[in-house]
Parts: C-alpha cells; sequence; structure tokens
C-alpha cells in the first residue's frame, strides 16, 4: 500500500514537472519575433509609466 | 578517487553505453537552448557582438585606453575569424559551452548511475546562471563556466597524483582564462584545488603521489594563461581604478519576494532585469532553490566520502568564496567596502558585478543536489526511483522554461546592413581613430528588433573605435575610464567641431536615439550617406591613436607566453604522458 502511495505522488509530481518543462519548451519555440518585440514594447511603456528610464533605450545597459 | 575505475575487458564498452546517453543529454539540452541559432546571421544581444571577419587591430590586441575588460578573448577572435567567419565562431562558442558544461558535469559526478551523471549535466546547463549570463551576452564567462567542472576534474586527479592531470589543468583553465573574470576563477580553483599549504593532515596519503612540484607548475602555468590581461591592465592608459557608482549598479538584484540572496541560492540575481528571464520572477521559485539546496545538503555527505580526502572541503572553500564576492554588494558594510576598493585598489572593478564568480557555487550545488537524489533514490525501490530521477530531470527546465529557444527568442539571428561592409572598407583604406556618433556605449536597432547591443563599429572596422564608456544602469550613469572618449565627450558638449580633435573619421549611425549637432560636423568630408550609417572623413591634421610601442610588446610577449603553455599542454596531453614541466 505504502509502495503504490509513494509511486502514485512521485508519478504525479514528475508528471506536472513533465508538462511543466515540456509546456515551457512548447511555448518558447512557438514564441515569434513580433511577441518578443511587443513584449519589449510593454516593458517600454511601463517604465516610461513608472517614470523610469526606459531600459530598451540604446543608452541603457539594462535596469535594476 | 573521481571515478571509478574498471579494469575489466569490457570496460571500454560499460564506459561508452555509460557516456553515450551524457553526450545524447547534453546535445539535447544544447538544441533546446540554442535552436535559434540554426538560422543564419548573427545573435547581437548586449554585450555579445559577433561580426563576419573581426579586424586585428592593436586596440582589440592591448586595449591603449581602456580597461582590458575582452583580453585575449578579442584578439583570440580576431584571430580565428581571419579563418572561420564569424557567425561559425559565435555558434562554436555557444554551443561548446553549453554542451561542455553539461557533459563536464555529469563526469564530475563520482557515482555509477547514469541516471545520476544525466541529471547533473541538465541541472548543470540549464542554471539561472547560464542562462543570465548568456542573456547579457558574455560567452566568454559561459566557456569559464564550462570549463570549471572539467578543470576541477583535472585539479583532483592533480592532487591525487594522475599522469596527465597537469597538461589537463592547463588545457581546462585556457578557454576560461579568455576574459579576467574567466582566469580569475581558474586560478582560483587551481589555487584551492591544489595547493600544499591547505592541504590537510590526514591526505598525507595523497600527497605524497603528487609531485611536491606539480601544484605549483600548475599554479604558475594558469597564472601565465592570465598574463595577457594582467599585462594589458599595467600598460592601459585608463587606470586601475573604477567608478564606486558602478557597485550599486551591479550588486546582485532581487528576482522575487525573497531577495538577493536566496536569488544567488538559486544561482540567480544577475543585476540586469532585462537579462533575468521572466519565470525567475515566480513566486514558487524561492521553493525550487529550497528544494535544490536540501537535496545538496542531502549529497554533501556523499561526496566528501568519495572524492579524495580534503577534496570536498576545498570545493566547498571555492563555492564559499565565489558566494561571498557574488553576495559582497548586498551586505551590510559589503557595498562600502567594496565602493572603497574600486576606487583605490587597482583592478578591484572586477569585484563590482560579483554574481559571474557563483560559477564554482553553481557546480557545488548541482553535483551535490545529484548525489542526494542518488541517496534519495537509494531508499525506494527501482520503479519509484526512476519515476523520481525522471521527475528530477524536468525539475531544472520546469523552473526555468524560458531558457528554451534563446531565452525564448532573444537570441535569434540578424544580417548586418550591408553599408557596414561599405564602411569598413573605406576605413580600411585609411586607418585612424572612428569616432562612433551619437555617443552611447549600446545601440537599438531596428534590424535587430527588441534588443539592445553593444555598438558593433570596434568589433565591425578597422582601426581604433571611439565609443562612449558611460553605462547607464537605469538612471545611474556608471562613468567609464576612457580619457580619450572623456575629451572628446567635453569638445562635443562645448559644441566644438569633430575636426579639431584629431579623429581621422566620424561614423554617424542613424535609426538610433540620441542626436548629432550639425554644429560639430562641421569641416567633415561625407564619403558614405546610406539608410543607417554616415560616414565622414576628416581633412584636417589627425594625431596618432594611443598605444606605445613597448607596452604593446608587453602584451604580445604574454600573450606568446600563454599561448606557448597551451600548446605544450595539448602535445603533452597528445602524447599521453606527464608533462616534462
Amino acid at each position: 500500500m505504502r509502495r503504490a502511495l509513494t509511486l502514485v505522488v512521485s508519478g504525479l509530481v514528475a508528471a506536472l514537472l513533465g508538462i511543466l518543462a515540456l509546456g515551457g519548451i512548447s511555448a518558447a519555440a512557438t514564441a515569434t519575433d513580433e511577441e518578443a518585440a511587443s513584449e519589449a514594447k510593454l516593458v517600454s511603456e511601463a517604465a516610461k509609466r513608472a517614470g523610469k528610464k526606459d531600459p530598451y533605450a540604446p543608452a541603457v545597459y539594462g535596469d535594476r | 578517487m573521481v571515478e571509478p575505475t574498471d579494469g575489466d575487458e569490457a570496460a571500454p564498452v560499460r564506459r561508452a553505453r555509460d557516456t553515450l546517453p551524457l553526450y545524447a543529454v547534453s546535445a539535447a539540452v544544447t538544441v533546446l537552448v540554442l535552436a535559434p541559432l540554426a538560422a543564419p546571421g548573427y545573435a547581437l544581444l548586449y554585450d555579445m557582438v559577433f561580426v563576419p571577419r573581426q579586424p586585428l587591430t592593436w586596440d582589440l590586441v592591448a586595449p591603449a585606453q581602456s580597461l582590458p575588460r575582452a583580453v585575449p578573448m578579442d584578439a583570440l577572435v580576431s584571430l580565428v575569424t581571419q579563418l572561420v567567419p564569424g557567425w561559425l565562431v559565435q555558434r562554436l562558442a555557444l554551443a561548446g559551452a553549453v554542451f561542455l558544461a553539461a557533459v563536464g558535469a555529469g563526469r564530475l559526478v563520482p557515482t555509477d548511475r547514469r541516471s545520476v551523471r544525466l541529471f547533473a549535466a541538465v541541472a548543470y546547463a540549464w542554471t539561472p546562471y547560464l542562462a543570465e549570463r548568456l542573456l547579457i551576452g558574455q560567452w566568454g564567462l559561459l566557456l569559464a563556466y564550462a570549463a570549471l567542472p572539467w578543470l576541477v576534474r583535472a585539479a583532483l586527479d592533480l592532487r591525487a597524483g594522475r599522469d596527465g592531470a597537469l597538461a589537463r589543468v592547463v588545457l581546462a583553465a585556457a578557454p576560461a582564462a579568455i576574459t579576467p573574470t574567466g582566469g580569475l576563477i581558474a586560478l582560483g580553483t587551481v589555487l584551492v584545488l591544489t595547493s600544499d599549504r591547505m592541504r590537510a593532515r590526514r591526505s598525507l596519503l595523497v600527497s605524497e603521489r603528487m609531485h611536491p612540484l606539480r601544484s605549483r607548475q600548475a599554479l604558475a602555468a594558469v597564472g601565465v594563461l592570465n598574463a595577457p590581461w594582467v599585462v594589458a591592465a599595467l600598460v592601459t592608459g585608463a587606470g586601475g581604478s573604477s567608478d564606486p557608482a558602478g557597485v550599486a549598479a551591479f550588486a546582485a538584484r532581487s528576482e522575487n519576494w525573497a531577495g538577493p540572496l536566496v536569488a544567488l541560492a538559486g544561482t540567480g540575481g544577475i543585476w540586469s532585469a532585462q537579462a533575468t528571464p521572466a519565470s525567475r520572477a515566480a513566486p514558487l521559485v524561492p521553493v525550487a532553490t529550497v528544494v535544490l539546496l536540501v537535496l545538496a545538503g542531502v549529497g554533501a555527505g556523499l561526496l566528501r566520502r568519495r572524492l579524495p580526502p580534503g577534496g570536498a572541503a576545498r570545493l566547498a572553500v571555492l563555492a564559499g568564496a565565489g558566494c561571498l564576492l557574488a553576495a559582497f554588494g548586498v551586505l551590510p558594510g559589503g557595498d562600502a567596502l567594496l565602493r572603497w576598493a574600486v576606487v583605490h585598489l587597482p583592478g578591484a572593478g572586477l569585484l563590482r558585478d560579483g554574481q559571474k564568480f557563483l560559477a564554482p557555487y553553481a557546480l557545488l550545488l548541482v553535483v551535490c543536489a545529484a548525489l542526494g537524489a542518488e541517496r534519495l533514490v537509494a531508499r525506494v525501490d527501482r520503479e519509484v526511483a526512476g519515476v523520481i530521477l525522471v521527475g528530477l530531470l524536468f525539475l531544472p527546465v520546469a523552473v526555468l522554461p524560458d531558457l528554451a529557444f534563446g531565452g525564448v527568442g532573444r537570441l535569434r539571428p540578424v544580417s548586418y546592413p550591408a553599408e557596414w561592409q561599405r564602411v569598413a572598407e573605406y576605413v580600411d583604406e585609411e586607418p585612424g581613430e572612428v569616432l562612433a556618433l551619437p555617443l552611447s556605449a549600446y545601440r537599438a536597432y531596428s534590424w535587430n528588433p527588441g534588443r539592445v547591443v553593444l555598438d558593433p563599429a570596434p568589433r565591425y572596422l578597422p582601426g581604433t573605435v571611439l565609443t562612449d564608456d558611460t553605462l547607464r544602469v537605469g538612471d545611474v550613469a556608471v562613468a567609464g575610464e576612457n580619457p580619450r572618449v572623456r575629451e572628446l565627450r567635453r569638445a562635443l558638449a562645448e559644441g566644438r567641431p569633430v575636426s579639431t580633435t584629431g579623429v581621422r573619421w566620424v561614423l554617424v549611425q542613424h535609426e538610433v536615439s540620441g542626436e548629432v549637432d550639425p554644429q560639430v560636423l562641421g569641416g567633415l568630408v561625407r564619403v558614405h550617406d546610406g539608410p543607417f550609417l554616415t560616414l565622414y572623413r576628416n581633412p584636417a591634421t589627425v594625431r596618432e591613436s594611443g598605444g606605445s610601442g613597448p607596452a604593446r610588446l608587453a602584451v604580445v610577449v604574454a600573450l606568446g607566453a600563454a599561448l606557448l603553455v597551451v600548446i605544450a599542454a595539448a602535445v603533452s596531453a597528445l602524447h599521453r604522458r606527464p608533462t616534462a614541466w
């Protein structure tokens, strides 16, 4: 009984991790250039709204 | 003993059966991380700049006016791209780094369980450290990260008195030493793992096997590998101090609710939010870090028992030192001490971005966690053990899925506009200083959408290219060290024509932010005008670019010495005998 329970629990955890990993990889694989550019644009706009420097402005190495 | 030896006749077959899955999994991880690089072009992201053929200029070999942050890396890339196109060098360097990191970590784990090695391989090649340094473009540091498990293994073999270990120490340290940080990590590794003075009493048997000179020879050889950047730092006109504003700007950063120390404990915590994968902000990430730490704690005892006496303790000292350097900027009093050091101690600026020294910790964490997994599955039956190990293999990817496909497309290659080559040809006809305007160290080009990259001009154009060396981190401006750029910045601020400053060429880049006052371009002759670049020639008298003959000669001698050490080690390793020196 205990062995079966261990197997089920570890199996469920492994399956969850597998789904997260493979799902994440699939999402990364299907991301397009446009999505990356629009994400960068969103970050830029959020920085402007917060009164911070745009981290994607050419002069900026990055933002903390 | 680092790896169990097998004396029977079936050993080669068994070894192949054991190692093939490791190589296959490492290759799969490499493909997953770098898949976008299958497309043609150049991945240009923050500090990662590759060009079709990098000219072999004095400023890349021995920077006369700036700190040698990319010495001897730039010189090597220049040499290699004379024979091999830059796009191929980029792919070989990045794929080599990820693949060798995975294989090296897998082979370092002292176990005979194949799945445990596979877990170590995936975990070491899928760390936040690798992701963050990849996404900030520091490929030279990734080579050091990849070399580290091989270097540790060679250093432990050297302690154990194994034949040929000295050559392997040098060969593993060589790729690490292409940047100052990597060189220091390699030197520290050899110092801590092979030093005589640190040897514990109970390891006397081991020390008797090791020739007393071997550790000093290894240390001297890795010291010579570090000589190019040390000599370049001594002879540069940039001085040795750095702007203390960089200490706070480049200190470890909190990635989620748990703070910077927990981020570092999970091998993340780079200063840049843009180089941090979005998944690191997830609230459950610290929980995954704790799971990994607990697993590592469980495996630490096994590592201590399976390595030669003192080996695990030395690895812990090395990892601890790396952690301390990484956390120094956020520890109470540490930032003040670091600010003092970068101003008063030459070269201490290297410690500003301390998170990069976390590599030895990442390695120890992964090796201990792999052994922890082995201990864990030893307590359950075979089916359950298999399920647990499969789950653990998925764990690093599940926690950090956005490292896949070049950080979700961030490493997508692009092509340089054709006019870059035309401009390079103009400059090549009449070499001299090139001023890149508008003044900015980093550029965001419309042909490289959504990405910021270090100005490629210094690596694309022959001659000394002067770009702004002020680093802007959010609202903080971290001053650079180049006195010539400082002089030009002052001239531009005063509205003086560039023609009076002695530069031969002025390259104005369009479609980037920042404006160039037309007044400062007065007296220049336009020789190229394209959609992205305009090149002006200065007909006035120009000054010779900086750098004295003896200073350059000293750097070249240091480079030659480092190259000789590597060649000697390679020859020795090929002959499969102990090094003669």
